[in-house]
Order: C-alpha cells, then sequence, then structure tokens
C-alpha cells in the first residue's frame, strides 16, 4: 500500500514539475487572495458597500445557489441563477439589465465557489461591473 | 441419491458422478470470478475515467479541494497535485490486476473517504460543486451524489471480501489467477 501511494506521488510531482502551468505545493488560500481575477481586480465587495447599493437600488443581486436555496430564502429582489444551470437560465436571468450595471453574486458559506465562478462566467458575458459578496446569505441575513 | 448409487456399481459409473460433482463445484466459481472482474474493470474504469479531468486541470481540482474545507491550506495544492495519479494508478492497477491486496483497500479507503467527505459537508450545509468526475461545475453536492459514491463502494467492498475473506483463501489457490 505504501507503494502504492509512493507510485502515485513520484508521477504527481514529476508531471507537475515539467508541465506548463506548474503548480506550487503551497499557496494562499485566503478569501483575499482567492477573489481577485487574472487581471488583478479585486471581485469581493464588503457587507456595507452591498447593503448600500441594495439600499440605493444601484445593483442587482443574483443567488448562485441551487433553486430549492433560492426558495427557502434569499436576498429581497435577488434573481435565481443557479450555477449549476447557468447556461439555461442566463438569457432570462439577465433580462433587462445592461452591460455596466453593478451586479454582486452570492452563495453561501465562506468557501463556497458558486458565487466566484457565476462572477467570473458573467465577466466573460460582458457584464464589467460584477463582485462577489462572500458568504453573501449568511452574512446577509446575520447583519 | 442415484448417483451414489450408480457410483458404486461400475467404474464408468464413478466418473460420471465426479464429472457432474466438479461441475457442480465449478459453476458457481465461474460465477465468483466473472463477478470478480466485473467489479475489478467496473471500479477500475470509475476511478481511471474520474482522474482524467484533475490530471488536466490541477489548478481548478484545487480550488475544487479548498471549497471542501476539510484539508488545511497547506496541503491543498499537493492533494490536488497528487491525488488524481492516485486515483490513475489504483484505476489501473484494479484492472490489470496487479498488487491486487494492497489496491482493493487503498480503493476502499479513497472510496469511504470521498463519501464521508460528501456527507460531513453536506450535514453542515456547504452549497458546493462535487468535483467528483469533472473540475467543472458537474453537479453540486445532494442526496444523488451521495448515493453514487456509496453505489462503487458496492463493487470495492466485494473486491474487499474475495481478496481478504479467508473462507476463499482454499478456492484461490485451486490454480485460479484471478487475484494475481
Amino acid at each position: 500500500m505504501p507503494a502504492i501511494i509512493l507510485i502515485a506521488g513520484l508521477t504527481g510531482l514529476f508531471v507537475n514539475y515539467f508541465r506548463a502551468d506548474t503548480m506550487p505545493f503551497k499557496a494562499d488560500w485566503s478569501i483575499k487572495a482567492h477573489e481577485i481575477t487574472a487581471d488583478g481586480k479585486r471581485l469581493d465587495i464588503s457587507l456595507v458597500e452591498a447593503e448600500k447599493l441594495f439600499t440605493e437600488k444601484r445593483a442587482v443581486f443574483f443567488d448562485a445557489r441551487s433553486w430549492e436555496d433560492y426558495e427557502n430564502g434569499h436576498i429581497s429582489g435577488a434573481r435565481s441563477l443557479p450555477w449549476h444551470e447557468v447556461e439555461q437560465r442566463f438569457v432570462e436571468a439577465t433580462k433587462n439589465i445592461s452591460s455596466d450595471t453593478t451586479i454582486i453574486t452570492y452563495c453561501d458559506g465562506e468557501t463556497c465557489n458558486l458565487s466566484h465562478d457565476l462572477a467570473i462566467f458573467l465577466k466573460d458575458m460582458g457584464f464589467s461591473n460584477v463582485r462577489v459578496l462572500v458568504n453573501g446569505w449568511t452574512v446577509w441575513q446575520e447583519s | 441419491m442415484l448417483c451414489e448409487l450408480s457410483c458404486g456399481d461400475n467404474g464408468e459409473g464413478t466418473m460420471n458422478c465426479s464429472t457432474e460433482k466438479k461441475t457442480a463445484e465449478t459453476k458457481p466459481w465461474h460465477l465468483h470470478r466473472i463477478f470478480t472482474l466485473s467489479a475489478r474493470l467496473i471500479l477500475g474504469g470509475i476511478f481511471i475515467y474520474a482522474s482524467f479531468d484533475k490530471i488536466l486541470h490541477p489548478a481548478a481540482f484545487a480550488k475544487g479541494v479548498y471549497s471542501y474545507q476539510i484539508l488545511p491550506d497547506g496541503f491543498i495544492n499537493l492533494t490536488a497535485i497528487v491525488l488524481p495519479w492516485l486515483e490513475l494508478v489504483l484505476g489501473s492497477f484494479l484492472i490489470i490486476g496487479f498488487w491486487l491486496p494492497g489496491t482493493v483497500v487503498m480503493s476502499n479507503l479513497l472510496l469511504m473517504t470521498f463519501t464521508g467527505a460528501l456527507l460531513f459537508n453536506m450535514a453542515r450545509g456547504l452549497d458546493i460543486d462535487c468535483g467528483c468526475f469533472s473540475t467543472t461545475a458537474d453537479s453540486a453536492i445532494n442526496f444523488w451524489t451521495v448515493l453514487r459514491d456509496v453505489s462503487f463502494l458496492i463493487p470495492a467492498a466485494y473486491l474487499f471480501y474475495v481478496t481478504f475473506f479467508p473462507r476463499n483463501k482454499p478456492a484461490l489457490n485451486r490454480g485460479d489467477d484471478e487475484l494475481s
């Protein structure tokens, strides 16, 4: 059994060393480091800032969780765009939203990637001002 | 009864009797070999299939490992580098029948770890990608992903049984090559 682990480990390390996109053994997995786009821009938005935009009605909130979770409770006025059904629901969910509208995506849990992935997707689809409210549903309820 | 009577009568009868007995003994054994081979091929195929996308996209897989929120940050990248290769090695060894006892134990441990991780995160309500077969959004963790992993444990547990259960030891020594 240790031999199997050794073979897999050495092969993995060997391939990783020689591949073009070599991955470091250790990386910064803090939330701050995580919510930075490839071009160095911050994706995350603070709760205070998000609440301000919400009150002033200057942002559209997108719930990246499943439809069931959305039904059980969501930020008032938020649109449902489950990450796992993003291709089917994208057109309907983004109806009447211009490309320069501020969009805030959220899911639940500090390590939840759904809002992050949805934000990247929306940016790729041409929305220029997309932010992520990390651990959105929990912090919104607590505020 | 008829067989026993004929066995005692003449040599030819004895020969027929022993052939019948042998057929009766080997029939379940053939079935047993088919089940074992099928379990090895199915489980091996699953492991190899699961490893491909993770090997091709280690950074995306690392994000998946991170989202499970189980490992310390220092182990996330190392796990993303090594784990897919462990799946590939286990899958290959299961299919070619190499180092089976160790491979079967590792396969069972790995599947139990995966199932445990899914259950743990479902219990604490984390809404994350399964990341089981793909580094893209293949499916969120839910009851069905857990059930799928549990179903993979069936052939794994069967292989564990035929490899280590003492009652099978004499049978495995009868010139069979399925576990070698």
